[in-house]
């Protein structure tokens, strides 16, 4: 239906010739992130993040529990969902029900970031073996597309985890007993390690490069990259689909790079959450 | 009468909330709530329409409802519908032919009253993308329950209990025209009669509340240029 409109040639020039000079159209430095506000809602596990000032991309995410039967091959495993369909409300390029291929990407960079790098510890979301376990189900929600879904969505996913409580259960026997919110206090999920994607996006057969692009350097770039990683240092998933090919040494300055992004990031996320804390017990 | 929220009054509605020009890619949006219940909506338009929407002698209307959690459903596809023919008779949809309104509405936080909630926010995206229309629509919603009470703006607790839901919407022409009555569950003429006055009364003071917002926002945009 309605495509994103293509920068002019003038505007690409101008973006291009700027990168050069190591200046970028909204005043950022190549490296720079732009700056990461994170509120949130009133229930446990809704959270909404935003990147940048006033050109924002925004994304928020909310984290319910069910119990369901678990897979017959996985009995004593919980269930992770994740939702990432993109409404139109993003940018008017999504359509609903025919997902675009940069739908899928980021979908499956979330993912495998967050499902298969195992943040997550769903053995501990088993309340029966084979018969109840928790199903833990991520939706997103994208509001506004100025550049770099998939990391403001994978910081969105990951707080949501973390601050997200579900009810406290009993098991006697057979007897399996959910306690209400109200009545016992809600347990947060285990969550091992907390990955965050850091995206590249690469200029002038790969010369140059940005951290975490706006929209218009979506647009015109030769070739991207993400990366997910934890604090630890560990890569939990890297995702090159298509592009410009890279050089060796470029792929490792850029892990170097997502090394003290995920850092900055970590500290931010546990932060926004220890205030939060602090306010929700003071009420 | 307590209510399951601490309302005292069967008539009295939840705090009402409102922000307009949340988001930035969309060329009008708002965020609406009644209490919990909190709806955020936006609107693209007029825009290239596909040919087979394509209608020529004027815009094409399309609504698309997110939930809250989860895949849109059956329950979706209906408040689409209702919020598609509620809406479109408020736009002058003949000055814009071959055209489409894609209108997203984005569910936050479910506490009941879902229709109503959306419609209102509509309402305000639609008046914040400066789409041409000849009037507003706002709704209430109201219910009668089990003992027979009627009770406006409901809560998800409250549902429970009711033994019919009605919804309605006026446009805030002169004549005050309904747009919308919808209505579940099983109630006499008198119970719907009752419910339809009630519901005019308190779509009224949702009319006033959307004008003082929007007068707030104009003002407080014209002292920004004012001061720069």
């Amino acid at each position: 239906m309605v495509r994103e409109a293509e920068p002019s040639l003038n505007e690409k020039q101008f973006v291009l010739r700027a990168l050069k000079d190591g200046l970028r159209t909204d005043g950022r430095r190549p490296y720079d992130f732009r700056s990461i506000q994170i509120s949130f809602l009133s229930e446990y596990g809704h959270v909404q993040i935003q990147l940048g000032r006033t050109r924002v991309t925004r994304v928020s995410a909310k984290v319910t529990a069910e119990v369901v039967r678990p897979r017959p091959d996985k009995p004593t495993e919980g269930l992770l969902l994740f939702n990432t369909e993109i409404s139109p409300m993003a940018s008017p390029a999504f359509e609903i029900g025919r997902p675009s291929e940069e739908e899928v990407l980021i979908s499956r960079t979330i993912e495998k970031a967050l499902r298969r790098s195992r943040a997550v510890d769903t053995e501990g979301l088993c309340i029966v073996a084979g018969e109840k376990v928790w199903s833990i189900r991520v939706d997103l929600h994208f509001f506004d597309h100025e550049g770099n879904l998939v990391d403001c969505a994978s910081i969105a996913a990951i707080t949501a985890l973390l601050h997200f409580r579900r009810p406290d259960v009993t098991v006697i026997g057979e007897e399996v007993t959910i306690h209400p919110m109200d009545q016992r206090n809600p347990v947060p999920l285990s969550v091992h390690h907390i990955p965050i994607c850091v995206s590249f996006s690469f200029f002038a057969d790969g010369e140059l490069l940005v951290v975490d692009p706006s929209i218009i350097e979506e647009q015109i770039r030769e070739g991207d990259m993400t990366i997910a990683m934890n604090i630890h240092k560990e890569i939990c998933a890297l995702s090159k689909a298509g592009g410009i090919p890279l050089e060796m040494d470029q792929i490792i300055r850029c892990s170097k790079i997502a090394t003290t992004k995920t850092a900055e990031i970590t500290e931010l996320i546990q932060k926004a959450l220890a205030d939060d804390k602090a306010q929700r017990q003071s009420k | 009468m307590k209510r399951s929220d601490g309302r005292t009054e069967p008539s009295q509605l939840r705090a009402f909330a409102a922000s307009q020009s949340l988001l930035n890619r969309a060329d009008g949006s708002a965020k609406f709530s009644f209490g919990e219940s909190t709806v955020i909506a936006s609107v693209v338009g007029p825009a290239e329409v596909k040919i087979r929407d394509e209608k020529m002698d004027e815009a094409t209307v399309e609504v698309i409802v997110r939930p809250a959690v989860g895949f849109p459903s059956t329950k979706d596809k209906l408040l689409e519908r209702a919020l598609r023919q509620t809406v479109e008779p408020t736009i002058l949809a003949g000055m814009m032919p071959r055209t489409l309104i894609q209108i997203v509405v984005q569910i936050v936080q479910e506490d009941g009253n879902m229709l109503s909630t959306a419609v209102n926010a509509i309402s305000l995206a639609m008046l914040d993308a400066g789409l041409p229309m000849n009037s507003l629509a706002a709704a209430v919603s109201a219910i009668i329950d089990q003992e027979g009470n009627l009770l406006l703006d409901p809560n998800s607790k409250e549902l429970e209990n009711a033994s019919s839901v009605h919804t309605f919407a006026f446009d805030n022409t002169t004549s005050y025209n309904l747009l919308l009555s919808h209505c579940i569950g099983t109630y006499s003429q008198e119970q719907y009669l009752d419910c339809l006055d009630a519901c005019k009364h308190a779509s009224e003071r949702v009319h006033s509340f959307i004008r003082t917002a929007v007068e707030k926002r104009i003002e407080k945009e014209y002292q920004q240029l004012q001061s720069s």
